[in-house]
């Protein structure tokens, strides 16, 4: 992503020119309906989030201080508007109680394969309490960089390194036979 | 589980191709913000006079409720718990004479609508 461009257009948008958001929206369509994504895990709803945070930002737009990165302004923005759409209106999840048995299954199952096991773990992630989930999915959305997560949640890295930790110590606690089985495959 | 382990499973996740009209549909909805009109402003000047009146009006009634157990209690020096309910009852019987219980109800109520109205529209008005 070009950072000048970006702010050559939010200008253009400014000065009353419209159809430079339109580049906006092209360039950061991918990145922004993605991220949705991994909140809801919804691809219809997805692009209706993503459609959303694209309307705060154009509202927005004159605040954006640029001594900031575009990008992590409008990813602040985008996961803004996830959080409180999925507080509205929360994922269809099986309670995370119950993860830990579906996985089980999968794990007894003779057929199954990596695809399953990844499904099964994302479904795990997407079950944790929201403070650890919207961790763990920014923190992997922006390639393991605590810093740019903790930009995007507004919140303190300390607290963003404490909540991935938990988040994972829960997950360590609800998948054991699961990742037993995982592990065994891979030493095999 | 080492911690390599989930990293590897949530870092490799597939990415979606967002729908070929959704860079559309988005700036379909922001041309029509840009085209709206503006919110219409709440018309405070001519709501002022209404407010005023109101905030007098509060204000005298609650002057003339305090006026009468003040002057009866300030010669004791300290009051006691009696002397004060003394104060209080004719201040709520006056209160019930305005109809302050349908005035509360309604202010409650009305405060019950809003909040709801605001949860349903999901913090977005």
């Amino acid at each position: 992503m070009d950072a000048r461009e970006d702010q050559e257009d939010v200008d253009r948008v400014l000065a009353g020119d419209i159809s430079a958001f339109e580049r906006i929206v092209h360039r950061w369509q991918g990145p922004l309906v993605n991220l949705a994504y991994r909140f809801c895990r919804d691809r219809s709803r997805a692009e209706d989030m993503a459609q959303e945070a694209f309307l705060r930002a154009y509202r927005g737009l004159k605040g954006w201080r640029k001594d900031a990165a575009f990008s992590t302004w409008i990813f602040a923005i985008a996961t803004n508007c996830y959080r409180s759409e999925l507080r509205r209106i929360p994922e269809g999840n099986l309670p995370l109680d119950n993860i830990g048995s579906v996985l089980d299954l999968i794990a007894e199952s003779t057929e199954w394969n990596d695809g399953d096991r990844d499904r099964a773990i994302r479904r795990a992630v997407s079950a944790l309490p929201v403070k650890y989930k919207e961790v763990m999915v920014l923190f992997y959305f922006h390639e393991m960089d605590v810093s740019a997560a903790a930009r995007s949640l507004g919140l303190p890295e300390g607290t963003v390194k404490a909540r991935l930790s938990r988040g994972r110590k829960i997950l360590r606690e609800k998948l054991p036979r699961f990742l037993g089985e995982f592990r065994l495959e891979e030493v095999q | 589980m080492k911690p390599d382990e989930l990293d590897r499973v949530l870092l490799r996740e597939a990415e979606i191709v967002p729908s070929s009209g959704f860079a559309g549909s988005v700036m379909a909805a922001v041309r029509s913000e840009a085209t709206a009109p503006p919110p219409i402003p709440f018309p405070w000047l001519r709501a002022l006079p209404g407010l005023a009146a109101c905030g007098v009006a509060i204000a005298l009634t609650l002057m003339d409720a305090f006026r009468s157990p003040v002057r009866e209690s300030a010669s004791a020096a300290t009051p006691t718990l009696t002397q004060w309910l003394d104060g209080v009852v004719p201040l709520l019987e006056r209160a019930q004479m305005f109809g302050a219980g349908w005035v509360l109800l309604g202010l409650l109520l009305t405060a019950a609508g809003l909040k709801l109205t605001w949860r349903l529209a999901g913090g977005r008005v």
